[in-house]
């Protein structure tokens, strides 16, 4: 600590701050234009000088002015308001006077410190500056007239967000906002726009939407990624007019940013319908809920509880999805329910959970308490309460920030978790930081990797094995830092492992493979992000495997940031899991046998015979098998363009006796099934959500959900009608009954992340052998990578007008070097064809794919990506020109 | 007694030949001075444009609140303009805050006072009854 004085008053500042910040700390105010809490200070706007002593003899900057002991520190001197004035003056001499139609206006630095300093007019005269305004790119305008040229665009883009899409152009007094692009190509998830200090960035959608001080602002999660960042909706007249992260972060990507119009899409689905004579009619909430009880009742009447099988939704609350599960356990009596998660993230948990164990926390008080906050866990822990299991070798999207090496492995970081890619730019501030990047396609985090490693799509685990062999080769004295089990005999397989098979196997050259496993193997704090790449292969349950046995050998979890993260697709594709969405675990990962602890609170005791998997059930329907569920409850989603092989999903549902689809829009699914319930979503209702990294986030009802519903009344209204009637006040009434049975989520609450920091944790793991055989993928001249893209959530963000913009179609990605081959440029339209069937896609040319691989988004109705695939997201495919 | 009578009549007769001092409303109106503030008015530019640019600010410093909704809309050029306006005259309180904060002069308190209505309706008035007449 260091002391020193600020206008007289003696203060105490942390060392190594500066004097805006050690001022700002104790509520003082010094105005400032061109620094920003997000990003790096410069010092060229000047407004927040101060004088210092003992110091130079002329005032300072405050923003990148240390703190030293003793300093005595003036900031509102009559001296410093007139450099004030007079530099503001200078910066309005060009300003318009566009204010009153200016969305800024309100919130505007320039028109704060126009007030503050008393300038009433300004007397000096210069040449106007060239009129270069951008009202042609997507999404966001550009008024060089407008810009006062502090810098935070550039800096913000360059540093935090990492696409340096925007620079200066010309120089001293002619300097401009530009990009050398009009119209703009870049990410266009709007962080510019945000920290921009005047109105020289404008959001297209917000435009002349309302002025700053008539919205009223609510706390609300995104929807659009496992991130869940924490924003405000911004609402005028029941609408939502925009999105706003907090001052000291304002960073949202596109969907983020842009996609809040999923909320008022006219696609919304705004009241009940069910199937009339082949067409679905409007009807009321009444009669929808009682033919959708009756249809339940008819099939379970055929073919028992077990007949019913329930998809809960990564996107609706926990509580909905906790009432979901209760609704099947106690008044169906069925274990017969499952996530969409099952094809990605629940592969990501099963596999680290093989490694590493199911999460158990034992030793916590016994008492439940009895009054909490909202959204407080209601459970304490004691002094010898200890954790076990996976979730404590997960990393922390806070931390990974201070991870000194990054192994970034099957995920195309930008699109599908934009939060991670934030905390990679941060580290990357670092020296000696170390990013590691292994895809089959060039993604954007390349330009900034230190090694690349480009294997051939389906050899992750032969990549894995490769760099673990490495390690050994290059220390045979190397043990794992964690308590491991089968070490010994792990090691002895490495040490039989031949690089040049791997090299061979993988695509990756030798040299590339120990560069790398080198770096890990010296990092203090190495941590592995893993995604959709991975995942959602068929066999990415071995793939997490072998990426938990990596990190079993390297990992060092006691050393922050240091950590396994794998991408969750959804806000709470993590939650759906833990709230026990599956079929064979409890709420909190318990297992059946502990029913009875759930009895006392649920009054029945829920069946210890587990359920089908998702998988299991849909492949028991479509062969017809003697037990196959005959009716669905769906909770929201498109299961249709999500899924591998669309056909076979859609015939499969077709067989469906009744389908309940309870969802906000009329996905394909949706078109398919007897009863569409109406719900809300993020900002129409009150709930919590769990991120990728197990924070807990509260989203609150902002807008009025218009006649439609949230999810948890529907269920309960549902139970109702089926007699055994589940009966809750509120969503914090359910959350308090939910973490009273979860263990996992003591000392939880909003903004907290489980497990509980508190809790010792004895982390031990097992060492599991993997196969290295290659994905089977079928035959073709291509490989086809089905993944995400930036600017889509699912296929949520579909509805929205924003994310529409940026990126409305579906193309086939594919080298310009095929592309030639195959006699076509860029808009000419392909046929893609696989064992399972083909679609006609325009092509767009993208050098980021290697030869003879071709990219597809699963986001699109209209062609389906995922009709080619057959049971992972990677398949061969050939391709035709026409 | 007949004095005070005639005293009276005295009055009246002098009355008669003198000037009125009142005027025969409705058929008859007074004029108002320059600086009367009648109902708040939207003005137009010389080619029938509001001069309005929905900044609000008139909205915003409303003290009684009568000034209800102003739509903004996007034109071709990219300006700022008001598709409706609407100002409840049941709650105006004739200040003339509108007028001063306008940034534009486009909005201003004309002379106009025969507001009364028998419904109250008709007193709420769109961005058409706010443009000037002719």
């Amino acid at each position: 600590m260091v002391n020193l004085t600020i206008d007289g008053k003696a203060i105490q500042a942390e060392e190594g701050s500066t004097i805006l910040q050690a001022a700002q700390a104790h509520g003082m105010r010094i105005p400032f234009l061109c620094y920003h809490p997000a990003i790096k200070a410069i010092g060229s706007c000047r407004i927040c000088v101060v004088e210092v002593k003992p110091g130079p003899p002329r005032p300072q900057p405050a923003c990148t002015t240390k703190v030293a002991e003793g300093m005595e520190v003036v900031t509102n001197s009559e001296k410093l308001q007139d450099i004030r004035r007079e530099l503001v003056k200078f910066m309005l001499i060009n300003h318009p006077l566009d204010c009153p139609w200016c969305d800024k206006g309100g919130e505007c630095e320039l028109q704060n410190l126009t007030h503050e300093l008393g300038i009433a007019e300004v007397d000096y005269e210069a040449v106007r500056k060239p009129i270069n305004n951008d009202f042609d790119s997507k999404l966001i305008e550009r008024y060089n007239t407008r810009c006062v040229t502090c810098g935070r665009c550039v800096r913000v883009c360059k540093e935090r967000v990492g696409a340096s899409a925007i620079n200066f152009e010309n120089r001293a007094y002619f300097t401009d906002l530009g990009s050398g692009q009009v119209p703009l190509n870049c990410e266009f998830c709007g962080t510019c726009i945000e920290v921009c200090p005047v109105g020289a960035l404008i959001n297209k959608l917000f435009k002349y939407g309302a002025r700053a001080w008539e919205m009223t602002a609510t706390p609300a999660i995104c929807q659009f990624c496992g991130g869940g960042c924490d924003y405000e909706v911004h609402v005028k007249d029941g609408q939502v007019k925009r999105v706003r992260r907090d001052e000291g972060n304002p960073l949202l990507c596109v969907r983020g940013r842009f996609g809040f119009g999923v909320i008022s899409s006219d696609q919304r689905l705004k009241a009940p319908l069910i199937k009339k004579g082949g067409q679905l009619v409007e009807v009321s909430w009444d009669e929808a809920l009682d033919f959708a009880a009756q249809g339940l009742m008819q099939v379970m009447a055929k073919g028992g509880p077990s007949a019913i099988y329930g998809i809960g939704s990564p996107r609706a609350t926990n509580e909905s999805n906790y009432v979901f599960q209760k609704f099947f356990r106690v008044v169906l009596g069925t274990n017969q329910i499952d996530n969409p998660g099952r094809y990605n993230y629940w592969r990501a948990v099963e596999g680290m959970a093989q490694v590493f164990g199911w999460p158990e926390i034992d030793g916590l008080n016994p008492e439940v308490l009895k009054y909490a906050k909202p959204f407080h866990s209601t459970l304490t822990l004691s002094e010898e309460a200890k954790g076990k299991g996976f979730p404590f070798v997960m990393g922390q999207t806070a931390k990974l920030k201070e991870a000194d090496a990054v192994l970034v492995i099957g995920a195309d970081v930008t699109p599908e978790m934009p939060p991670y890619g934030w905390a990679l730019m941060e580290a990357l501030q670092k020296e000696d930081f170390r990013l590691i990047v292994a895809n089959p396609r060039k993604t954007k985090y390349d330009r900034y990797a230190h090694k690349k490693l480009r294997y051939r799509p389906g050899t992750e685990r032969a990549l894995v094995l490769g760099l673990m062999a490495a390690m050994v080769a290059a220390n045979p004295d190397l043990a794992p830092q964690l308590p491991a089990e089968g070490w010994a005999a792990c090691k002895e397989i490495l040490q039989g492992v031949s690089l040049d098979d791997i090299a061979k196997q993988t695509g990756v050259a030798v040299a590339d493979l120990q560069a790398a496993a080198a770096t890990l193997l010296q990092a203090q704090a190495p941590a592995i992000i893993f995604g959709n790449d991975l995942l959602a292969q068929a066999n990415g349950k071995e793939n997490v495997v072998a990426v938990a046995n990596l990190f079993l050998l390297i990992g060092q979890p006691a050393n922050a940031g240091s950590g396994l993260y794998p991408i969750a697709e959804k806000n709470n594709t993590h939650g759906v899991c833990d709230v026990g969405v599956v079929p064979n675990l409890l709420p909190g990962y318990q297992p059946l046998a502990a029913g009875e602890k759930f009895g006392k609170i649920w009054n029945k005791v829920p069946s210890t015979i587990p359920g089908l998997t998702l998988d299991e059930a849909l492949t028991r329907l479509e062969n017809n098998a003697v037990n196959a569920p005959q009716a669905f409850y769906i909770l929201g989603g498109d299961m249709i363009r999500q899924l591998p092989n669309s056909q076979r999903i859609r015939s499969i549902l077709q067989k469906a006796r009744f389908i309940v689809y309870q969802g906000a829009f009329m996905t394909e699914v949706a078109k398919l099934a007897d009863v569409i319930l109406p719900v809300g979503v993020h900002a129409e209702v009150n709930g919590t959500y769990t991120n990728t990294d197990g924070r807990l986030g509260q989203t609150r009802a902002a807008v009025s959900a218009n006649g439609v519903r949230p999810g948890w009344q529907i269920i309960t209204a549902l139970s109702q009608k089926l007699d055994q009637p589940l009966e809750y006040a509120s969503a914090e009434d359910i959350f308090k009954e939910m973490v009273s049975l979860m263990p996992i989520y003591v000392g939880l609450q909003p903004g907290y992340r489980w497990p509980c920091p508190d809790l010792k944790a004895d982390i031990k793991g097992t060492f599991v052998p993997f196969s290295v055989e290659p994905e089977a993928l079928g035959e073709g001249d291509f490989t086809l990578i089905v993944g995400k893209t930036m600017g889509h959530s699912g296929s949520f963000t579909t509805f929205a007008a924003g994310p529409m913009i940026v990126n409305g179609t579906q193309t086939l990605q594919i080298n310009a070097e095929d592309a030639g081959k195959l006699g076509v440029a860029a808009g000419d339209t392909v046929t893609v064809s696989s064992a399972q069937g083909r679609i006609a896609v325009p092509v767009a040319v993208n050098d980021d794919l290697p030869a003879g691989v071709v990219f597809l988004a699963d986001h699109f109705a209209e062609p389906l990506a995922n009709s080619l695939t057959s049971n992972s997201n990677l398949c061969r495919v050939n391709i035709q020109k026409g | 007694m007949i004095l005070p009578l005639l005293k009276g009549l005295g009055t009246t007769f002098k009355a008669i030949f003198s000037k009125p001092v009142t005027i025969l409303y409705p058929e008859q109106k007074r004029p108002v001075y320059d600086r009367f503030r009648g109902r708040p008015e939207l003005q137009l530019y010389d080619n029938g444009k509001v001069k309005c640019v929905a900044c609000t600010l008139c909205k915003t410093v409303c003290p009684s609140q009568a000034i209800r909704v102003i739509e903004p809309a996007e034109g071709s050029y990219g300006e700022k303009y008001p598709v409706e306006f609407i100002i409840d005259l049941t709650r105006c309180i004739f200040c003339g805050f509108c007028q001063e904060a306008c940034p534009k002069a486009a909005i201003s308190l004309n002379k106009e006072y025969e507001l009364a209505q028998y419904d109250k309706k008709l007193l709420i008035y769109n961005i058409d009854m706010l443009k000037p007449k002719g």
